[in-house]
């Protein structure tokens, strides 16, 4: 379970001083799909960047399995980013000297795992989103869709406990945009916990609850049909 | 954290780092690797060339003065004696020893050399004549020892079993001399005098009585050791001859035995003369000091224009990772962000710079030793005082790897950590 407490997030001073997040309270259950939507500069990115530890709230706090992360320092942040999170960026964020199955693999070796079982563990991990047998290509011999499927199989590849994904379809076309939306609902149905900014509604629809968001702070929050 | 848990978490940095390093110097541009790799092989060359060279021009006239004249250990009398006392026990101890392989005595003193066999000069003219060294030799053990027939330049060797024929030096002689357009004064050269000239040979012995012959020039000796090409040559059989000299008493032994084993030998046989007189010295501590200093200067030279290149190929690294990790600032940020830890990627770095420095050693290694000192043995390069060598000495390039190494990684490792502690997110978003 993650929660926001009074979470604020401003930038620059004085007059030029920016409120990008006003004072959220937000918790967030195991197993919930959540999408986080709203106009372009209502806080969406800024506060999934708070909650996955990406960035350091101006006042407020972030717990995280009821441990209150802003009493970590940068280093035990990355523990946890690395043992509990997994990241689905905008434009894919694969290393471009790697193979698949290596960007797969890499926050699992981080781990200390070794990396013949951190490459079979990646490997299940790309069969998970189809794309076992483009194991040894690399990102730049990858469409667009099937890029952004390598990042959601690194993101899972470690089993983590929150899913977040920062506008994951914006550079797609539709029909990957939709196999992407349709892979992270198979991972909620298996009982992964998913946090999702996007601009489309229609894929917010698709999720179990939608937190929308407009000048920094929540306008509506609820459960959409789905969730039954 | 523990001590234990600390290591661990820096092995496995250590082994992540590994990991995207090999794939990252794989992934790079062959051309732009190869180039760096040529600089680092340019640097290391610098550390070694450049001051073995300086050092060997130097040392290319030691390497003579042993291989052409003195040998390992060289043997002459002791500050007020006239020649090396006990010489034949020594010269048979010496002969037998299983760490000599040649010895050489040889009977030497002061004479005149007459170019024109008519004593009688023209009006304000000097006569042709000069003084040198006499050397009566062994032309077998000579040989054996210095290889002394590479030495004529002009004419014949010696045999040990001719008489009057003599050897000259080419420095003694106008035609040959390096210094005959010098107009040095008071070097007096003999003039007209070639292979097959008449010359008189005058000795003025200790109790005043002058021994004369006449010789014919069999040959004229060119090197550039003083000993041989300012010198005058004959057999030990006639100079003994000529002169009232026990058969025993040498100027100079001459030994060739290994030279790491040299300064051992002289400590045995300096306990082998107990308290007979002699100076026993190898050839180092024949070498003159003002020669050493010589030496010394020439390597500090060396090593201070060595360091130049230092600073350039350290610059070099920085900037290639600098550049590599500017460029790649998102995805170090991306990284980050998926709990790659800051050290793993500083790791990453580091052991591609400590590629680029190993990679070039390696290569500059082999082409010192497998190409520039063999080349530089064979083909000296020519100086009026000696033939300049390639000094390069296994200890010396290992010492110059490990100091271009330890550069490479501080080179590598500062960009790295001026790039990677820089905010995760900003990376993340390109501000």
């Amino acid at each position: 379970m993650i929660q926001a407490k009074g979470l604020e997030k401003k930038y620059g001073q004085g007059e030029l001083q920016v409120v990008a997040l006003k004072s959220l309270n937000i918790e967030i259950k195991d197993r919930e799909f959540v999408a986080v939507v709203g106009p372009s500069g209502a806080g969406k990115s800024t506060l999934l960047y708070q909650l996955s530890l990406l960035d350091r709230p101006t006042a407020g706090e972030v717990i995280v399995n009821g441990h209150n992360t802003s009493e970590l320092n940068e280093a035990e942040k990355t523990q946890i980013r690395l043992r509990d999170f997994g990241y689905v960026f905008q434009d894919y964020a694969l290393l471009p000297e790697l193979s698949t199955i290596d960007n797969v693999a890499l926050p699992m070796l981080m781990q200390g795992m070794g990396l013949g079982s951190a490459r079979r563990q990646a490997l299940q991990s790309l069969a998970r989103v189809g794309l076992e047998g483009k194991k040894n290509n690399r990102p730049s011999q990858l469409s667009g869709g099937q890029q952004q499927r390598v990042s959601i199989a690194r993101a899972i590849a470690h089993n983590p406990r929150i899913l977040f994904a920062d506008e994951p379809t914006a550079n797609l076309d539709s029909q990957n945009a939709r196999h992407v939306i349709e892979t992270f609902a198979e991972l909620h149905r298996s009982g992964q916990t998913i946090i999702m900014v996007t601009h489309e509604q229609e894929y917010a629809e698709q999720t179990s609850r939608i937190i929308a968001m407009k000048d920094g702070a929540v306008v509506s929050d609820s459960y959409t049909p789905s969730s039954n | 954290m523990s001590a234990s848990e600390k290591i661990k978490e820096y092995k496995n940095a250590l082994r992540v780092g590994w990991f995207l390093a090999y794939r990252q110097i794989r992934h790079a541009g062959k051309g732009t690797t190869s180039l760096i790799i040529f600089i680092m092989v340019l640097t290391f060359l610098n550390l070694v060339v450049v001051s073995g060279l300086l050092v060997g021009l130097i040392a290319g006239s030691f390497q003579q003065f042993r291989e052409g004249y003195s040998g390992e250990v060289i043997i002459t009398p002791a500050p007020g004696r006239s020649y090396v006392e006990n010489s034949a026990p020594l010269i048979s101890y010496l002969e037998n020893h299983p760490g000599v392989s040649t010895v050489s005595p040889r009977h030497s003193t002061s004479a005149q050399i007459l170019g024109t066999l008519s004593d009688l000069p023209e009006k304000n003219e000097r006569p042709n004549r000069i003084g040198a060294r006499l050397v009566g030799i062994d032309p077998g053990r000579e040989e054996a020892l210095t290889r002394f027939s590479r030495f004529v330049a002009y004419g014949e060797n010696l045999r040990p079993d001719q008489e009057g024929y003599i050897l000259i030096g080419a420095n003694l002689l106008k035609k040959y001399s390096s210094f005959a357009d010098a107009n040095i004064p008071g070097l007096d050269l003999l003039k007209d005098v070639d292979v097959g000239s008449r010359v008189r040979l005058t000795i003025t012995l200790t109790d005043g009585a002058v021994v004369r012959k006449d010789f014919t020039v069999k040959g004229v000796l060119k090197s550039k050791i003083d000993e041989v090409s300012a010198r005058i040559f004959i057999t030990d059989k006639e100079l003994k001859r000529m002169l009232p000299i026990n058969q025993e008493q040498f100027q100079e032994i001459a030994v060739r035995s290994d030279y790491a084993r040299a300064p051992a030998l002289v400590s045995e046989l300096k306990e082998f003369m107990g308290s007979h007189a002699a100076l026993i010295q190898t050839t180092d501590q024949a070498i003159p000091s003002f020669l050493r200093d010589i030496e010394t200067t020439m390597g500090i030279l060396g090593n201070a224009l060595s360091s130049i290149a230092l600073v350039v190929a350290s610059i070099t690294i920085f900037i290639v990772i600098f550049i590599n990790a500017v460029t790649k600032r998102k995805f170090i940020g991306i990284m980050k962000g998926i709990g790659i830890s800051p050290q793993a990627i500083q790791f990453s770095y580091v052991l591609q710079a400590l590629f680029y420095g190993l990679s070039g050693s390696f290569l500059g290694l082999i082409l010192t030793f497998g190409v520039l000192k063999p080349y530089f043995n064979a083909h000296p390069i020519n100086f009026p005082f000696s033939d300049g060598i390639l000094v390069a000495t296994p200890d010396g390039a290992a010492v110059r790897v490990i100091i271009l190494v330890v550069v490479t990684l501080f080179a590598g490792y500062i960009p790295a950590k001026l790039i990677v502690r820089r905010n995760t997110l900003d990376a993340i978003l390109g501000r």
